[in-house]
């Protein structure tokens, strides 16, 4: 009997593997898994009416929603686009070098997609204070009560991505710890759907009322 | 780091300027274009960073079909349909 070698898990087999294996063309495994792609679909549908229930409001009274839309800071708001955006495009950097069995890089580029998303964060932190300063809360008007609550359950969205993001970061500094792909690419989408749901919400609240 | 992510990047940082700077200007069809940049937005993330263009046309479809049903509803509501 020749002596059994013990085989240690490592993330990177488990990622080839992964890779080879995912038939993205087969309609029940979309890139980041088909229950994310479900979770978006709901999150997107349940944002868009939410959103057109808004319009339908501020057709009912467009000078009140003219006006209150004007007190945005549209500035801070394409700012904060530029900041998620930047963040999804290292997030997207993440998941392909890891795909390359590049862990240290894979690892940089998921520290600088948290980076960007606390700073989102901080930005819209400097943003309620102001409105909340300047007296504009939930029950100043329709508007404000659209505003605060739309942008702050994105806000809850993005909070809970970095935390999602945050157990994808302590996978890969574990080396000795299979990390599946599929796992990665999940919480990859999760992070992107934080980005499309604030580019339906900016120009809708920020731009065009 | 790929050539394709940079590229898109580079475009939606262009687009999201584009849509700032328009919107505070007083030309015609202003809030059709704003929507389209951000429709062309979405779909820089969605099958670019999310890699929907590998997807089945099923996912595809159900993108484009979303952006287009949300757009056409906003003008209606906004009175422009």
């Amino acid at each position: 009997m020749g002596e059994r070698r013990e085989i240690k898990p490592s993330c990177f087999d488990e990622i080839g593997r992964m890779n080879q294996q995912i038939e993205y063309k087969n309609v029940f495994y979309p890139p980041g898994g088909l229950l994310l792609w479900m979770i978006i679909a709901l999150e997107l549908t349940t944002f868009g009416i939410a959103l057109l229930v808004m319009l339908f409001f501020a057709k009912e009274d467009p000078v009140l929603f003219h006006e209150s839309r004007l007190q945005l800071n549209v500035t801070i708001g394409t700012i904060n686009t530029v900041l998620l955006l930047t963040s999804g495009f290292f997030m997207a950097n993440t998941v392909h070098e890891l795909r390359q069995n590049n862990r240290s890089k894979a690892q940089r580029y998921l520290l600088l997609t948290m980076l960007f998303g606390l700073l989102f964060l901080v930005l819209k932190v400097i943003e309620y204070a102001a409105k909340i300063e300047a007296g504009l809360v939930m029950d100043t008007n329709d508007f404000f009560g659209f505003y605060w609550m739309l942008t702050f359950f994105h806000v809850i969205h993005v909070i809970v991505g970095l935390v999602i993001l945050s157990t994808v970061l302590w996978g890969i500094r574990k080396a000795n710890q299979p990390l599946k792909m599929e796992h990665v690419e999940g919480s990859a989408a999760f992070w992107h759907m934080c980005d499309l749901i604030w580019l339906l919400l900016f120009p809708v609240i920020y731009l065009i009322l | 780091m790929t050539k394709r992510n940079i590229i898109t990047w580079g475009v939606l940082m262009i687009l999201t300027v584009i849509a700032g700077l328009v919107s505070s200007a007083s030309i015609p069809f202003l809030i059709p274009i704003i929507l389209l940049l951000a429709c062309l937005k979405i779909m820089g993330v969605t099958f670019s960073f999310m890699e929907m263009r590998k997807a089945n046309p099923f996912w595809k479809v159900l993108i484009v079909g979303y952006l287009i049903l949300f757009c056409g509803i906003t003008l209606i509501a906004l009175g422009m349909g």
